[in-house]
């Protein structure tokens, strides 16, 4: 802007002195003097134009070097100039509410909950090594979820030391932000979520081909492990996806993904049990987090004992708006119980499976990672009404008869349970989702079992007396 | 699964073997070794091939000299640095201990392979009648020179300009000084290194005179024409030996070392002294030394030892803060 200054004066002072000076002084010394006089000029504009331009070029080199900060929909982050350190600041916030019909208050909590609460801390030391910590404040205790460091040696070749999701199940490695209902749905509870470990990953093919590999401590069905380990002995877990059309822009089959995970361990405690959610014995849960299993013999505690494995053959397809999910899970694993008589070891196969379908009203594109990008985010004042997506699933758990009624008890837990839900879901924008589901959900009984024939005051009879129906709202932060 | 698990990672090991097959060599040097380096990498790269089977690739960065070793201190991953001065290896080597304090003793000619030194480039017909140092402190002459704070070869200037003072007033800084700070005035523009301030004199216009590197000259000389410049040889100039080193730590870390260190040995190979005086770089080899003799005008020189105590005291009394060239440029 300076210089143009400059240039324009100096044109102006050129047309009007120029013709003022020409008649004036007309002899040769005189006009010789005028030409010097330019051509001093002359130099003082373009030393004016090169000082200029070091100074855009200081500019530009400083910039190479100075770190970048990001304030955005993906959170707030540093990078430096070199990309080669990064830290990002991101959060998960999940408020719910769960409504529980026809309960005649014998089950089911109707309230509000903070579901998830996670303040998530990532980044990139020395360009080739990520980390992210993240901690739970959600529901009662406070816990860290994940706590990794990944060092990327090529995109096909990676290592991952630490805390974070076991590679098994399908929807349990659907990252919590993105998952289509509140809860996930029953055979994901057979499969282990956090546990610590080293694992080896990658892409390779342009992504047609992923997998995951590793040994970790080993964990009870859906258990979020603790931070060490209690037995001597390890847990495989792998997995093997395949996207065989993923770089073909234009294919409809661009979409499809299958695949297959396991895992293999031995376990000798009850921390290898499945998850005590909704009760306080090990166990398997419904939608609307109530125990309807419980390994609770009438009499003695039941361990893990010996080899447990799984295994978990999944897919999805997704087109333009419409998305396609299921999985089949076996978990089968040995266990013992105290007070020998009548039987003190077994081995027990809980199988379950889902399928779950989606439709973006709104036309946005549906994957299975990256959530729902709304095309005209909400909006008042632009008149932007976010993106809407119907949902529905079904869903079921099979709990092995032969639990019963050595390792379970026929009269309080349901050896089985089926559940369809559906759902709406209301993008706003990137990070704000509001979801709303209903679900329903029978149960199965062995012989002795039965509607009506449960304790009533006694979980997780109590659950299974009749049918859950169930409210889930959710009002979701995630940036 | 033990033996998935050790074939996963003796595959995971081979592919990386397979990848590390590429050497890669970064030469960390000063602005205007371009065409230089340029020729000398390809020559090298085809005899390491032919001696070792491996094929190997040198990136070139260029800059001022002081810049680029502050860029190498700051963690900028060289494997090698071919610098205008001593001095910014010895501030590479003591501040960031990336070699030894002694690194001038590993190779020959205190490892600098060519030598240089100071001319000037003026406009063809010479219009303002530059003939030596005194001509440039006249009012109505404009200089070009990069700055000493960022460039070496701007260092070099400024000494070989302090050194002709020194010598035609009976060694008295005093007067030495005052002649820096008229020349000084008459210099319109810094350019942060010597390459930039042969773009602000031939190609931007600006300046009657450029004070410049002797190999610069030569190449403006060829690249824009001799109808358009002419190199002028002042009475007295100083003796230039650009040095290089391997910056061990980088290389040991990166596992170039042995290519490295053969990279710069190369240097003074009978093809990389023909390279250097191809490039109107002055060759330490005598036989490549006579071959490019007529090339390069005589000139009386002297050293920085000779006159300066050496690049530290040089760099202590001139160009560190508070220095003379501060000095003059607060005036």
């Amino acid at each position: 802007m300076k210089i143009s200054k400059y240039v324009t004066l100096a044109a102006l002072a050129g047309v009007i002195t120029l013709p003022v000076s020409l008649s004036a002084q007309s002899s040769p010394d005189a006009q010789q003097k005028l030409l010097q006089k330019i051509e001093e000029l002359e130099q003082k504009l373009k030393v004016l134009e090169r000082k200029q331009e070091l100074k855009d070029e200081e500019t530009t080199a400083k910039a190479k070097t100075t770190p970048s900060i990001v304030l955005g929909e993906k959170g707030f982050g540093f990078t430096s100039a070199d990309e080669a350190f990064a830290l990002r600041l991101r959060g998960v916030l999940q408020l719910d509410s769960r409504t529980f019909f026809r309960d005649h208050g014998i089950a089911g909590n109707d309230g509000f909950l903070v579901r998830r609460a996670r303040p998530i801390v990532e980044g990139t030391v020395f360009r080739d090594f990520d980390f992210q910590f993240v901690p739970d404040f959600g529901g009662t205790t406070a816990q860290i979820f994940d706590a990794f460091v990944n060092y990327r040696a090529f995109p096909e070749l990676q290592l991952k030391v630490g805390k974070f999701k076991s590679p098994v199940g399908l929807e349990q490695l659907t990252v919590d932000v993105e998952t289509l209902f509140n809860e996930r749905a029953l055979p994901t509870a057979l499969t282990p979520n956090r546990d610590l470990g080293v694992q080896l990953h990658g892409e390779a093919f342009s992504g047609r081909v992923s997998y995951a590999g590793g040994v970790f401590n080993g964990s009870g069905d859906a258990r979020n492990s603790t931070n060490l380990d209690t037995d001597d002995t390890k847990e495989f877990a792998g997995r093997i996806f395949f996207q065989p059309f993923k770089p073909e822009a234009d294919s409809f089959l661009r979409g499809l993904g299958f695949g297959l995970g396991g895992s293999y361990g031995s376990e000798h405690n009850n921390t290898s049990l499945p998850a005590t959610t909704g009760g306080t014995l090990g166990g398997y849960a419904t939608d609307g987090q109530q125990q309807f299993f419980a390994y609770n013999p009438a009499t003695g505690v039941v361990n893990a004992n010996g080899e447990h494995w799984r295994l978990s053959p999944q897919g999805y397809y997704y087109y333009g708006p419409f998305g396609l999910f299921g999985e089949y899970v076996i978990s089968n694993q040995r266990l013992s119980r105290t007070g020998a008589a009548p039987l003190s070891s077994v081995r027990l196969e809980n199988t379950g499976w889902e399928v779950t379908g989606s439709y973006l009203l709104t036309g946005e594109t549906a994957a299975y990672k990256g959530g729902v990008n709304p095309t005209h985010p909400f909006s008042l004042s632009e008149g932007g009404w976010g993106a809407w997506q119907l949902v529905a699933r079904y869903a079921e758990l099979n709990v092995d008869e032969a639990a019963f009624p050595n390792f379970a008890n026929p009269a309080t837990s349901a050896s089985g349970a089926q559940a369809w839900s559906v759902g709406l879901n209301w993008y706003l924008n990137r990070n704000i989702t509001v979801k709303t589901s209903f679900s329903h959900t029978t149960f199965d009984f062995v012989n002795g079992g039965g509607t009506g024939t449960r304790a009533a005051a006694t979980a997780p009879g109590i659950v299974a007396r009749q049918a859950e129906d169930a409210l889930f709202t959710r009002v979701q932060l995630s940036f | 699964m033990k033996s998935i698990l050790t074939s996963v990672f003796a595959l995971a090991l081979t592919w990386s073997a397979a990848v590390a097959g590429d050497i890669t060599l970064l030469n960390v040097s000063y602005d205007p070794t371009r065409e230089l380096y340029t020729e000398y990498n390809a020559a090298f790269a085809k005899h390491w091939q032919a001696k070792t089977g491996d094929k190997v690739t040198i990136k070139q960065s260029h800059g001022g000299s002081g810049k680029q070793a502050r860029a190498v201190i700051d963690g900028l991953q060289a494997d090698v640095v071919t610098l205008a001065l001593a001095y910014d290896l010895d501030a590479i080597a003591q501040r960031s201990r990336l070699f030894p304090a002694d690194w001038q003793k590993r190779l020959p000619s205190n490892s600098a392979p060519y030598t240089s030194t100071i001319n000037f480039l003026v406009r063809k017909g010479n219009p303002k009648g530059i003939k030596d140092w005194d001509d440039l402190v006249k009012p109505g002459v404009s200089v070009v020179t990069p700055n000493p704070k960022t460039s070496g070869g701007a260092r070099w200037n400024y000494l070989a300009a302090w050194g002709f003072a020194l010598k035609k007033n009976g060694n008295d800084p005093a007067k030495a000084k005052d002649f820096l700070a008229r020349l000084f005035k008459n210099v319109p523009v810094l350019d942060t290194g010597a390459r930039g301030a042969t773009t602000t004199f031939a190609q931007r216009g600006i300046g009657d005179v450029l004070i410049t590197w002797e190999n610069e000259a030569f190449l403006a000389v060829k690249e824009f024409g001799a109808d358009k410049y002419e190199i002028i040889t002042p009475s007295w100039s100083i003796l230039a030996e650009p040095p290089v080193a391997v910056v061990d730590k980088v290389a040991k870390k990166r596992g170039t070392e042995a290519v490295a260190k053969a990279y710069l040995e190369y240097l003074f190979s009978e093809e990389g002294q023909d390279i250097a005086g191809r490039n109107f770089y002055r060759p330490r080899d005598a036989k490549a030394a006579a071959k490019y003799e007529k090339q390069f005008p005589k000139v009386n020189l002297f050293t920085v030892d000779e006159l300066f105590g050496g690049w530290q005291s040089a760099q202590k009394t001139h160009f560190n803060d508070g220095g003379t060239f501060d000095q003059i440029q607060n005036k």
